[in-house]
């Protein structure tokens, strides 16, 4: 379970990589497809003619469904993972990761909240890599006074 | 020991316990919002009857199923009475070509938009609807155009969508002049946007009022803005001091502004005649999603043409020649005081029903996805309100919107007179709406008669909300509907 625990940690900060590049991809696209003719008003749908399709459904669908969904797995993992301090870092990135999902749904309606939503990214990552990062020295850290790991004999 | 034990099983159970705490309300919201594989709208959310009388049919709440003497299928025009204008369309998919691209659409007869429909104030309209090829089925409904109920052509409320080698026919009296559309309402989102549209021009019995009367109906196809289903400008010969009518159609999810290079009238809204409509100059008309306006240049004396600006990327050009296009202007129109105040022809004061119809926004479960949804009355998709009247009553509703996005409100088979935004009074001519443009933080005060038995859909008319549930419904008291949204029929209004 720790070993879940470590690799959902690295995934949701995998997803927070994937999501910057998505809309970044997405927002050049469709800047290149402006300038090729479209127009992008109310009426444009999102279908795949869209210049950055891709980009924009993959980072709704990251961002609605995926990473939260990782970032739920992850604090599940830490309940019985028992790893000093697992808990409390899965919740500090679970809330960030809900932080992030309010943001980027409310910027639709308070553009400005978008400043947010990009800085919360680099946050979201950072706790996420911090929580993964510290597994094995928070797991020796609790065994090694007590009951001495054995490690294998070093010639 | 046996603390020991509690000690070793809370360790266990603990995180399971958590687990379940965090799951299940999740699973329990989830599960909640599934729909059934066939509904009634009839039985959708809950009974608002806007403080006015409950009756004992409607308090109910239910339907009888099959084709009772209230059933919607049963409100048409007098089925003995011989057609006066006859239509057939044979609605098929197959590739458009949009500005020289080749996309996937729809046509009707060939073409999209559709042939355009023109009858004359008291005819009789047939439309006899094939569907071809279109997968998903097809109906047609009329948009803004006030039809028997069995005739609205919303699969699932109305009737069953016509499937591929199916037919419909369509019959109403044409009793109210204007400029008006119809589009299919089965799927209505992908198949409105990709073609399965056209235009439907009642002109009064005299004849057209102007000599120089031009269809500018406006599409976005796959990004690409065009009038009459061709993209870039529509060009229309007119002579030097002839008026000309623009009968300017929006059949967009989104609002588009409309403007000219000289000075304009708005003749008509939503196919409304507006009462001594002024000369309009530095300022644009907005016609909302699925919003029709009327506008009347008068062409220069010297010869110049005159533009009319469909939004930024396409006009109707008028005339000789072209002139610059002229600037959008910065403020558009108001409509609250454009034109001189006339009768209603009822009393809005004389209310029965009082409805509110807010919309807002909120995380939520509908139809099992998970999202930031529209809500109507702080409710999600299908626990919508059904606003409930009886045949005669004066209905005044309130629509509000707080959801940080602009929605094109759409009554059916009514109209609704505008009687104040924000508060402030209607002071100009009746501003008559069945497609009215809410945006952001605005509220409106509408009123409308109640006479027109049926079951009527009351929606957003950006066709991507509506889908993700901006759908509620008014309903006459002891008025059923013996169709069933899902189901067999694979009846999908949106």
């Amino acid at each position: 379970m720790k070993q879940a625990y470590r690799v959902l940690a690295f995934l949701v900060a995998a997803g927070v990589m994937f999501q910057a590049a998505a809309i970044a991809y997405g927002m050049f696209g469709l800047i290149k497809w402006v300038e090729r003719g479209g127009t992008l008003d109310q009426s444009t749908e999102l279908t795949p003619e869209l210049g950055g399709y891709t980009g924009f459904s993959f980072h709704a669908a990251g961002g609605i469904f995926v990473v939260p969904a990782i970032a739920l797995l992850f604090l599940i993992s830490s309940f019985f993972a028992k790893i000093p301090g697992g808990i409390k870092w899965a919740l500090i990135v679970f809330g960030v990761a809900v932080l992030q999902v309010a943001l980027g749904l409310f910027a639709h309606a308070i553009a400005g909240l978008g400043w947010l939503h990009g800085l919360n990214a680099l946050i979201l990552f950072g706790t996420a890599v911090t929580a993964g990062m510290r597994v094995k020295r928070a797991v020796a850290s609790k065994v090694a006074p007590e009951e001495p790991v054995a490690e294998p004999a070093v010639l | 020991m046996a603390v020991a034990i509690t000690g070793k099983r809370l360790r266990v159970l603990l995180p399971i316990l958590a687990s379940v705490a965090i799951l299940a309300p999740l699973a329990w919201l989830w599960q909640a919002s599934l729909l059934p594989k066939s509904y009634s709208a009839m039985d959708m959310g809950y009974l608002d009857f806007g403080g006015g009388d409950a009756g004992q049919e409607s308090a109910a709440g239910h339907h009888h199923g099959g084709a009772s003497a209230g059933s919607v299928a049963d409100i048409q025009a007098d089925p003995a009475r011989k057609a006066d204008v006859r239509v057939d369309l044979v609605a098929a998919q197959e590739r458009l070509t949009i500005g020289g691209k080749s996309i996937a659409g729809y046509t009707l007869n060939g073409t999209s938009p559709g042939p355009t429909i023109t009858a004359h104030q008291g005819q009789l309209i047939e439309v006899h609807l094939r569907n071809a090829s279109v997968p998903a089925g097809i109906t047609l409904h009329w948009h803004g155009y006030d039809v028997p109920a069995a005739m609205d052509g919303v699969a699932g409320i109305t009737q069953d969508e016509a499937p591929v080698g199916a037919e419909f026919t369509y019959r109403f009296v044409a009793e109210q002049i204007g400029t008006y559309w119809y589009h299919s309402h089965q799927v209505a989102n992908e198949q409105v946007i990709g073609g399965l549209f056209g235009a439907l021009v009642v002109l009064p019995k005299a004849g057209r009022p102007n000599d120089t009367d031009v269809l500018a109906t406006a599409h976005t196809y796959a990004g690409r803005k065009t009038i009459n289903g061709v993209a870039g400008d529509l060009k229309v010969p007119a002579r030097a001091g002839q008026r000309v009518r623009v009968r300017v159609i929006n059949t967009d999810n989104g609002a588009i502004e409309a403007w000219a290079s000289a000075p304009y009238k708005v003749l008509s809204i939503d196919g409304y005649d507006v009462n001594q409509p002024t000369e309009v100059t530095d300022r644009s008309v907005t016609l909302t999603g699925g919003g029709r306006a009327d506008l009347e240049v008068a062409m220069p004396d010297d010869g110049t043409a005159v533009r009319v600006q469909v939004s930024k990327g396409t006009a109707v050009i008028l005339g000789n020649g072209d002139v610059a296009a002229p600037p959008q202007p910065t403020t558009d129109l108001n409509l609250l005081a454009y034109g001189s105040p006339a009768d209603f022809g009822f009393e809005p004061a004389a209310a029965n029903r009082h409805f509110d119809y807010s919309v807002g926004r909120r995380p939520g479960f509908v139809k099992g996805w998970p999202g930031l949804w529209w809500s109507i009355n702080g409710h999600l998709y299908p626990k919508v309100p059904m606003y409930v009247v009886r045949e005669g009553d004066i209905a005044i509703m309130r629509i509000e919107n707080h959801s940080g996005d602009v929605h094109p409100m759409h009554l059916h088979g009514h109209h609704a007179v505008v009687l104040a935004r924000n508060g402030i009074p209607a002071t100009g001519s009746p501003w008559w709406v069945d497609s009215l443009n809410v945006l952001d933080n605005e509220t409106f005060d509408i009123a409308f008669v109640a006479n027109n038995p049926g079951i009527w859909m009351d929606h957003c008319h950006n066709l991507e909300h509506a889908k993700d549930g901006m759908v509620a419904h008014l309903m006459y008291e002891g008025v059923t509907t013996p169709f069933r949204i899902g189901g067999a029929a694979e009846n999908q209004p949106e």
